[in-house]
């Protein structure tokens, strides 16, 4: 006679609680993360550099890294004057909360005010694996398409910023800044949608803005799961709630 | 379950939800493989899809979704949760006592 024992243990609970433990530790230091997400080539790392040239003056501010390969992204953050810890996954095609833990190892935290998370280029898997970020931000760039939201809706929805980025090539492709925004609003009717461009640096003043403002959001509180997104508060509060019925 | 009481595995069941980045056929392919290698290699693999489910926050309609089309079905307003369908579990294992027989291991 077979014995069915209840587990209901979701398979990445040992990432969540690495992610929260993660959490924690950047609210002790009374440190703001951004995990940034997109295709390769959308331009994270160009925004970084915006951003470092922009806020350098103002917050102290570090890059993590994620690339399969090389520490080109590195140089260039370092370049810009920001710190950097370059994560190279192999074969990875995500960044995983216990590569942020040792990232960590790099960094004097009680002396930043925000980390970047620079995730590897794929709108799929980084959107899966929580970092202990605070705000998650996803970009997409005017050559990829203006449906990119429609397909891959996962990473999207759980945007807190959506980015469009190389608003200055919008007249040399088919692009619909309007059609973006209908699919960004069909999959998530709440995150601002930001237009700029990195390479003229026309509306970088509004994501800017968006740094400076989450940032002292998450400064006021104490920095810790009360400032996390809604959705990620009830995925925590699921984990560490123990198995109700254990089966004998 | 261990090599001490000589109980055996004999069924895994898991949970993949449509949203969980997980493929059910990728998944079984795997583990059959790892199974097969395993001390029970006749442990059955069962893998449940489970749907995706939203919650509207605008008029509190729960729907499942036929596409990956997030708009709530009702009112047509895309501020939706999702209460269903995100994770991948493992939900349960079935392991039987293990009566004198040979240990397959």
């Amino acid at each position: 006679m077979a014995k069915r024992i209840r587990l209901e243990k979701r398979v990445v609970a040992e990432s969540d609680r690495l992610a929260a433990e993660l959490t924690r530790r950047f609210a002790r230091a009374g440190l703001f993360v951004a995990n940034l997400m997109s295709s390769p080539g959308s331009g994270k790392t160009s925004l970084l550099e915006r951003t470092a040239a922009r806020l350098g003056g103002e917050l102290r501010m570090a890059v993590i890294e994620g690339d399969l390969a090389t520490d080109r992204d590195a140089r260039r953050i370092r370049k810009a004057g920001l710190p950097c810890r370059q994560i190279n996954t192999g074969g990875g095609c995500h960044l995983s909360a216990p590569q942020i833990l040792e990232a960590l190892e790099a960094f004097d935290l009680a002396a930043l005010d925000v980390l970047f998370i620079e995730n590897v280029g794929n709108l799929v898997c980084p959107a899966e694996f929580n970092l202990g970020e605070h705000r998650r931000v996803v970009l997409a760039s005017t050559p990829e398409g203006d449906d990119k939201p429609a397909k891959y809706p996962v990473a999207f929805y759980k945007a807190d910023c959506i980015v469009l980025n190389k608003t200055d090539l919008v007249a040399a492709t088919d692009f619909s800044t309007e059609a973006f925004r209908r699919f960004a609003r069909g999959v998530n009717p709440r995150a601002p949608i930001l237009e700029l461009s990195c390479r003229t640096g026309e509306g970088l003043e509004a994501w800017l803005d968006w740094v400076r403002a989450e940032r002292r959001a998450c400064a006021l509180g104490r920095g810790g799961q009360e400032c996390l997104p809604r959705e990620v508060r009830a995925a925590r509060r699921a984990v560490a709630r123990p198995a109700r019925r254990r089966g004998r | 379950m261990s090599r001490r009481t000589g109980d055996r595995l004999a069924a895994l069941h898991l949970v993949v939800g449509r949203w969980s980045g997980a493929d059910p056929e990728s998944l079984e392919f795997a583990l059959g493989l790892l199974v097969a290698d395993s001390r029970w290699p006749d442990a059955r693999i069962h893998i449940r899809a489970e749907p995706l489910a939203l919650r509207c926050r605008a008029c509190g309609r729960e729907f499942e979704p036929e596409d990956l089309d997030l708009a709530c079905s009702g009112c047509g307003s895309s501020d939706v949760e999702v209460t269903q369908g995100r994770d991948t579990r493992l939900e349960s294992l079935e392991v039987e006592p293990d009566h004198g027989e040979a240990d397959p291991s």
